[in-house]
């Protein structure tokens, strides 16, 4: 090791838009909260205030990276934005992320973090170069889109400005809304934040350097161990489908590249064929993954590659050309790049069906307009609860007459993508009733009595109801890799956040894609005996499980913070059959140590992981006022308990859960985390522990540590 | 009369060490000239790094490939290879249709920018800073004889020398002594080293995507 310390850029950027201060704070009061979500929620730790609403001056919302972005360690493009949402009942705090090229360029410009609070008396942007920032007017961009916001921030600035912005949806405050940066990558959930502050967006150069502590040699020794382990999207470690190269294949892993799958609209039309484990200067080309979201036959047609974030060679973005975008659809650009729920949510929205060109159409016009309009879509929740609504012809006890006249209902009956362009426009716009749909879950359920208690709707209770999705009954967060992953392991990762848990810890490994016997080993040598249920399987809770729960969120924790991709890491499963398929939870802190300089275990490091966890868990009692986070806020959906009628919890064939089970795992939970176990708050022995003894002393003095 | 696309043609199986008069310098550079141009070009050992747009998926490891190898650290300044400046709007930078032109905002080809070892700024360098190795062909800096001055990269036709001002030196690519860490860390090939015989086809492939979308 060398005696540099790299990593970190070296200051945290703090902008008061009221004031139109900006200042510098060093960053290494913050190295014991690693980077990213961590330095997110100190700062929002330190600046707390009772009963701010996410919209307010005095709320801040954060930017940030950690130690590794920048640094070109594989995966290292994420950034963390940090702050109170408007989407969760007592606007607590939560974060959101994007991929991309923003977070590096803001290291390379100087900075691990950009803080902004207060409100700017009219529309404006920031701008950086290097150490020089600028608070510039945003008259001419309040109004654009987020693709034109790009384009012109860039055109002031210069072509390589990376940009962060809202579009019309953050602009006027609907709670469902995004920041977004070049290339389709967009953080969800503060758009409102930055609209509500008049700041139009972020633009920075950077022309410094992340410094590397460690040599050449050893970071390209690294980075090929890791190519060595590493699989598709989500650690997909097999292919899709039975290839020559390969021991084993399963439908779910995301290693789509075969003989047939093409990028079709690529200027010289490129067949993928095999992409063995091995080949290193072809893994570009191993998570082509259109056909999961459009078909194969418009896959083939409308792919022209994959794309991405900095410093990542997996690549599971899709850059399409889609003709009829513009021909038809009168849209600007015939291109789109996106991922996952881009292409999902309208999709889910239209209840179309997979193969059909209305679904292919519906994926890429509606990740258009979203992204355009910066609209977010709470993890599905706006599509399924829409989708229920629609179909059981709830709305016209719900929109004024007029409104329900007005809507084009006839596009939708028909399956028509052209319905997105009208109900996208009313929610980015807050045009009538219906864009209430883009509030904060818990406003829509009491403004439209979702709950239960609207005899127009027969009393219908969302969180009785499967099929929208709702899966945390205090906080409203969405199903996010949770009952329906490894039971109790997806279910306990998913209440301990205030939105949906954005955690792939625990996917990474139970969708890689080996047979489920080899699974279950890697998860016993890990976490013990039972820590993976069969699917769709579930046995009561048991200790293996706590762990296996307790391990995800660190370890996502840990990502959030470095900042690292979590919807590729960890890596507890690897291609390489000499390895026996395993691959290795130590490549963090291998990270960490060569980037840094500062030697650190994989223990080390996620103890530094967990004390963020345990610093987000003092935060969200504080800001709920309120420490019974048993009853108050890691409560599940009935229809948890209750789907499924005709099996009992533990049958074959459902994920159906038990409460008294859920009780049982809480208690352990909670043990294992040092939590109380009577209301799930830090103990004040836990947080000595992890010097958060401060923490503790403030919650004492409000009454909210247990004991 | 030797053409711009002919004279590598034409060069296929010839010797290193020969020498051409001609245009080969404007046929790697993309500089005008016309045929007639009476400079005397040697075609040296080794090679050129070329992108084919297609294939490249904007994930910089090149640049940090390049950057970790040169300098230590990671950054595009210091990188040898261009990308993230062409990255987002294409060669020309933001355009009013940028929607339709090349980049991550417009088409989604993206075309990273590389040396083609040719010999402007070994021309321009008033302190014959940068010469010829005769091993690989690329043109080197000696930072002993550098003094940061910038006209190399002021004069470069592909705008891929830079000045770090760290220590006030110029840097460009050097090939990495004949074993190009951009290359091996290219995860769908799209950056590879050419040697002059086959570079023709690939420059081709690339200048494809040099000019605006009309």
């Amino acid at each position: 090791m060398s005696n540099k310390i790299g990593g970190w850029a070296g200051k945290v950027l703090r902008v008061n838009l009221t004031t139109s201060s900006i200042v510098y704070e060093p960053i290494e009061q913050y190295y014991d909260y690693i980077g990213g979500m961590g330095i997110g929620y100190k700062i929002l730790w330190d600046d707390h205030k009772d009963d701010i609403k996410a919209t307010d001056a005095e709320n801040i919302i954060v930017f940030s990276a950690g130690p590794l972005s920048g640094s070109g360690v594989i995966c290292t493009g994420r950034t963390t934005i940090t702050s109170r949402s408007p989407v969760i009942e007592k606007h607590l705090i939560a974060d959101g992320h994007f991929g991309g090229h923003f977070s590096p360029a803001m290291k390379f410009a100087g900075f691990d973090a950009i803080a902004i609070e207060g409100k700017a008396s009219r529309p404006v942007w920031l701008k950086i170069v290097d150490d020089k920032v600028t608070i510039e007017p945003a008259d001419t961009l309040w109004g654009k889109g987020i693709f034109d916001t790009h384009a012109m921030i860039a055109q002031m600035m210069g072509p390589n400005a990376q940009v962060a912005a809202i579009g019309q949806a953050g602009e006027n405050q609907v709670p469902l809304s995004v920041i977004m940066t070049q290339g389709g990558h967009s953080a969800g959930g503060h758009g409102s934040v930055m609209g509500s502050k008049n700041c139009k967006g972020i633009g920075i150069i950077g022309t410094g350097a992340v410094k590397i502590a460690a040599s050449n040699e050893k970071m390209r020794a690294l980075d090929d161990h890791i190519l060595g382990i590493i699989g598709a999207n989500n650690n997909g470690v097999v292919p899709s489908t039975p290839q020559s190269w390969a021991e084993y294949s399963a439908p779910i892993s995301r290693w789509k590249s075969r003989p047939g799958l093409k990028w079709g609209a690529a200027d010289q039309e490129i067949d993928l064929g095999e992409v063995p484990w091995n080949e290193r200067n072809r893994i570009g080309f191993r998570t082509s993954m259109a056909e999961s979201y459009i078909g194969v036959e418009y896959a083939n047609k409308w792919m022209k590659r994959t794309g991405g974030c900095h410093s990542c060679p997996i690549r599971c973005f899709c850059e399409l050309k889609v003709p009829e975008l513009k021909s038809k659809y009168n849209r600007k650009s015939e291109h789109i790049s996106n991922v996952c729920m881009g292409f999902l949510v309208p999709q889910y929205l239209m209840g179309t069906k997979n193969g059909t060109e209305a679904h292919a159409m519906a994926g890429v016009l509606g990740a258009q307009i979203l992204d355009d309009y910066g609209i977010w879509c709470n993890y599905g929740l706006i599509s399924h609860i829409f989708k229920f609504l629609k179909t059981n012809d709830m709305f016209k006890h719900l929109l004024p007459e007029d409104e329900y006249n007005s809507i084009p209902w006839a596009l939708w009956d028909n399956q028509d993508p052209a319905f997105l362009i009208d109900f996208y426009r009313r929610i980015a716009f807050k045009e009538g009733e219906i864009s209430h749909m883009a509030d904060g879950l818990y406003d829509l359920i009491e403004r439209w009595g979702l709950d239960g208690t609207n005899p127009a709707l027969g009393y219908w209770d969302i969180h009785k109801e499967s099929k929208t999705k709702v899966f945390n009954k205090k906080t409203n967060a969405a199903v996010h890799h949770a009952s329906e992953t490894a039971g109790q392991v997806g279910t306990l990762i998913n209440v301990v956040f205030n939105r949906d848990a954005q955690c792939h810890s625990h996917i990474n490994i139970v969708n890689s894609g080996l047979p489920h016997d080899m699974t279950a080993a890697i998860a016993e040598r890990k976490w013990g005996e039972g820590a993976f249920d069969k699917v769709n399987w579930y046995t009561p809770i048991n200790a293996a499980k706590v762990r296996f729960a307790k391990w995800s969120l660190v370890k996502n924790v840990l990502h959030d913070s470095l900042t690292l991709c979590n919807w590729m890491f960890p890596l507890l499963a690897s291609p390489d059959k000499n390895r026996n398929y395993e691959g290795d939870s130590t490549i963090e802190s291998q990270m960490f140590s060569l980037v840094t300089g500062i030697e650190t275990s994989e223990t080390e490091l996620d103890f530094k992981a967990e004390r963020v966890l345990h610093l987000h868990r003092a935060l969200t009692i504080l800001q709920m006022n309120e420490s019974n986070m048993r009853e108050e806020h890691d409560v599940l959906s009935d229809w948890v308990y209750d789907m499924d009628p005709d099996k009992n919890f533990g049958q074959e064939g459902t994920i159906k859960m038990d409460r008294a089970d859920m009780q049982t795992s809480l208690d352990m939970f909670y043990e294992a985390f040092g939590w109380d176990i009577q209301t799930g708050a830090p103990t004040r022995a836990t947080l000595d522990k992890f010097s958060l003894g401060f923490v503790a002393d403030r919650l004492a003095a409000r009454g909210l540590l247990p004991g | 009369m030797i053409t711009r696309r002919g004279i590598l043609k034409s060069s296929m199986g010839v010797a290193v060490g020969t020498v051409y008069h001609g245009t080969l310098i404007s046929f790697l550079t993309g500089c005008g000239s016309d045929n007639s141009s009476p400079e005397v070009i040697e075609v040296m050992a080794g090679g050129l790094m070329v992108v084919n747009p297609v294939m490249c998926v904007s994930c910089r490891r090149c640049e940090i490939a390049c950057s970790w190898n040169h300098e230590g650290d990671c950054s595009p300044t210091l990188a040898r290879v261009k990308v993230e400046r062409n990255m987002n709007f294409g060669p020309h930078g933001v355009q009013f249709d940028y929607q339709t032109q090349h980049g991550e905002c417009g088409d989604g080809t993206v075309v990273p920018a590389t040396c083609r070892q040719c010999e402007v700024c070994t021309q321009v360098c008033p302190q014959q800073a940068i010469s010829t190795n005769p091993l690989t062909g690329a043109k080197i800096i000696d930072e002993e004889r550098c003094v940061g001055c910038g006209y190399c990269a002021d004069k470069c036709p592909q705008q891929v020398i830079k000045v770090v001002r760290s220590k006030m030196k110029a840097v460009k690519c050097d090939l990495c002594n004949g074993n190009p860490a951009c290359a091996q860390v290219c995860p769908t090939g799209a950056i590879k080293f050419y040697p002059w015989e086959e570079a023709e086809a690939a420059l081709e492939q690339y200048e494809k995507y040099t000019g605006l979308v009309s």
